[in-house]
């Protein structure tokens, strides 16, 4: 019973900080992103399911985004890897984090 | 670009050290803190410059404005497609069959009544069968492959709704949440693994093997060979890829579990019925290979044993149903697709069968029931035996069409899993003597007729049954048949 409970402790542990991480990457995104690409803002809205994982990092590699987004290599990167675990072929993708 | 940008600052520098010794500039704080801050704002905007792609740079830089627009749009519509192709995860294809058969049958011996029919027909058996197949590339080394199928009589759905208002409003009205599945499994293959394996878990692809598809016209479809097994199975099955120990093409061994019969509540699905049956599990092996010096040819050893076998007559009101004994199956199959690089295909199987049984009987009507036995003891063995060339007629202009003859012979005591045989009457599994010819039209790589004729002898009765020993029969069955069968 007591072994029960550690590994339900640490399986909540986990779940908690893999939510707490998603909740880190999704508000770097709409930080960074959400600023402009919002509803009314200077640029279309987009969220992580309007491409798939590999297309958003092609995107990206081939420095397709338009303008500077002023944003630097580490954050960048954890934005990428937020678009590509809730884009169209994930396992959770995510359409509406940004209001269309 | 960088060279540039650093002129100002260079200018500056120099004009601040250049006044800085013998005369002295005066500057407003705000004046010099704001030289800073260009400064400052020059030099981040070096450094991302310095950090972009060489493919970006020569985009901007080199494209006229009308070219790189081009270039961007073609990158959102390669964005649109590439995101709808990954999102599609499974491929789908259809394959639907239309048949007509006529039958003839003398002499049939009904289970139920324990009298033997004069002589019985059917002008024109019509049916379709259709089947969506699914595949999927989930990983490298992850593949799912899955079939549903409906199969049935022109006109006959034998649904509640059916009752009153025939079969046209089948697929019409509210009538259960039912599909059949046919095969639903998944290939994976573990990596790093000091030998070749590949794990199969699912509903297998069980069904038509070895040598059927010479008949059907199409690639192996099951991994059994089809005297041993035919039909739907459950199971877990690990392949060991061989070819690299004996050099031998495509040769590995399998080691297939699977259930027969799983006995369940049927209030409670999770539980065992409360007095319930044993399970029927098969445990079976096959080496299989590219028979040496044989381009395009196979052999499988087979061995199998099935633990408890169920016979189940509750729907004929014969209770309870009764774990009755086990059985084995040996096996060896050999085909060779072109032989000797000609246009014949040929090939041999043999099936040995012996019963095991526990001592239970069963009665209904006249019959005392055991294993393949009537006093619920005896021990029997069985033999098989299946062979039959095909040649493809090499002529371009009729689509290169295809010839067969098959024969097969089942001793008395002959039994395997063949229930779910494509042909309706079960060939494989007649005791007595089968002999059977067709004729394949391709009309192009999606459509072909096919037309054959079959004539069955039987030499004991109520072939396909485990259970009883029904002694020597007469029966005779002729059947001729014509189908049509698209796949895309």
């Amino acid at each position: 019973m007591k072994k029960l409970l550690i590994q339900m402790t640490i399986g909540a542990f986990l779940c908690a900080s893999a939510a707490v991480a998603t909740a880190d990457s999704q508000g770097l995104f709409l930080d960074k992103c959400g600023s402009c690409h919002k509803r009314g803002g200077q640029a279309a809205v987009v969220n992580p399911a309007d491409k798939a994982g590999r297309v958003w990092e092609k995107y990206f590699a081939r420095g397709r985004h338009p303008v500077d987004m002023g944003i630097n290599e580490g954050d960048l990167g954890a934005v990428i890897q937020y678009l590509a675990d809730h884009a169209a072929d994930s396992d959770q993708p995510a359409s509406a984090v940004i209001p269309k | 670009m960088k060279k540039i940008l650093f002129a100002p600052a260079l200018v500056l520098t120099f004009l601040g050290t250049a006044l800085a010794a013998p005369e002295m500039v005066t500057l407003p704080a705000s004046d010099y803190k704001a030289i800073l801050e260009q400064l400052k704002t020059l030099q981040t905007r070096v450094e991302t410059l310095e950090h972009q792609s060489p493919t970006t740079k020569a985009t901007s830089a080199a494209m006229p404005n009308k070219l790189a627009k081009d270039v961007e749009l073609i990158y959102d519509t390669l964005d649109e497609v590439e995101t709808k192709t990954l999102k599609d995860r499974i491929n789908l294809g259809a394959e639907l069959r239309t048949r007509v058969d006529n039958f003839k049958v003398k002499n049939h011996l009904y289970f139920s009544t324990g009298s033997t029919g004069t002589q019985e027909s059917n002008d024109n058996s019509w049916t379709n069968r259709f089947r969506l197949n699914l595949d999927a590339d989930i990983q490298k080394n992850l593949k799912f492959t899955g079939r549903l199928t409906a199969y049935k009589n022109f006109a006959d759905s034998d649904s509640p709704n059916a009752d009153v208002l025939g079969d046209s409003n089948n697929a019409h009205l509210p009538d259960g949440s039912n599909i059949k599945l046919d095969r639903a499994y998944v290939d994976w293959i573990p990596s790093n693994m000091p030998i070749p394996l590949a794990i199969t878990f699912g509903r297998h692809p069980s069904s038509e093997g070895p040598p059927f598809e010479i008949k059907e016209n199409r690639k192996r479809q099951s991994t059994y060979p089809a005297l041993l097994f035919d039909g739907e199975a459950d199971g877990v099955v690990a392949t060991i890829g061989l070819e690299r120990y004996t050099g031998w093409k495509d040769s590995g061994i399998r080691f297939a579990w699977g259930k027969s019969y799983q006995d369940d509540d049927d209030v409670n699905s999770y539980l065992d019925a409360p007095s319930g049956l044993d399970d029927s599990n098969v445990f079976a092996a096959f080496f299989e290979t590219q028979i040496p010096g044989i381009n395009d040819s196979l052999l499988v050893l087979s061995a199998l044993r099935a633990n408890d076998l169920v016979a189940d007559f509750t729907s004929l009101g014969i209770t309870p149903a009764a774990n009755i004994g086990d059985i084995d199956l040996y096996g060896i199959h050999a085909q060779a697709n072109k032989v000797m690089g000609s246009n014949f295909a040929l090939f041999l199987s043999l099936g040995l069968d012996k019963t095991h049984p526990n001592g239970t009987t069963m009665s209904y009507g006249p019959y005392t029931m055991g294993l393949l036995n009537s006093d619920g003891t005896s021990s029997h063995s069985g033999w098989a035996v299946y062979t039959g060339l095909a040649y493809t007629i090499p002529s371009p202009r009729l689509n290169n069409p295809k010839i067969g003859f098959e024969y097969n012979h089942g001793s008395d005591y002959w039994f395997s899993f063949t229930s779910g045989s494509t042909e309706l009457y079960n060939k494989l599994a007649t005791r007595g003597d089968v002999y059977d010819i067709y004729y394949i039209q391709p009309f192009n790589d999606n459509l072909y007729a096919r037309f054959g004729y079959t004539y069955a002898d039987y030499d004991y009765a109520l072939s396909g049954y485990h259970i009883g020993d029904f002694g020597d029969s007469e029966e005779k069955l002729r059947n001729a048949y014509f189908l049509m069968d698209c796949r895309f």
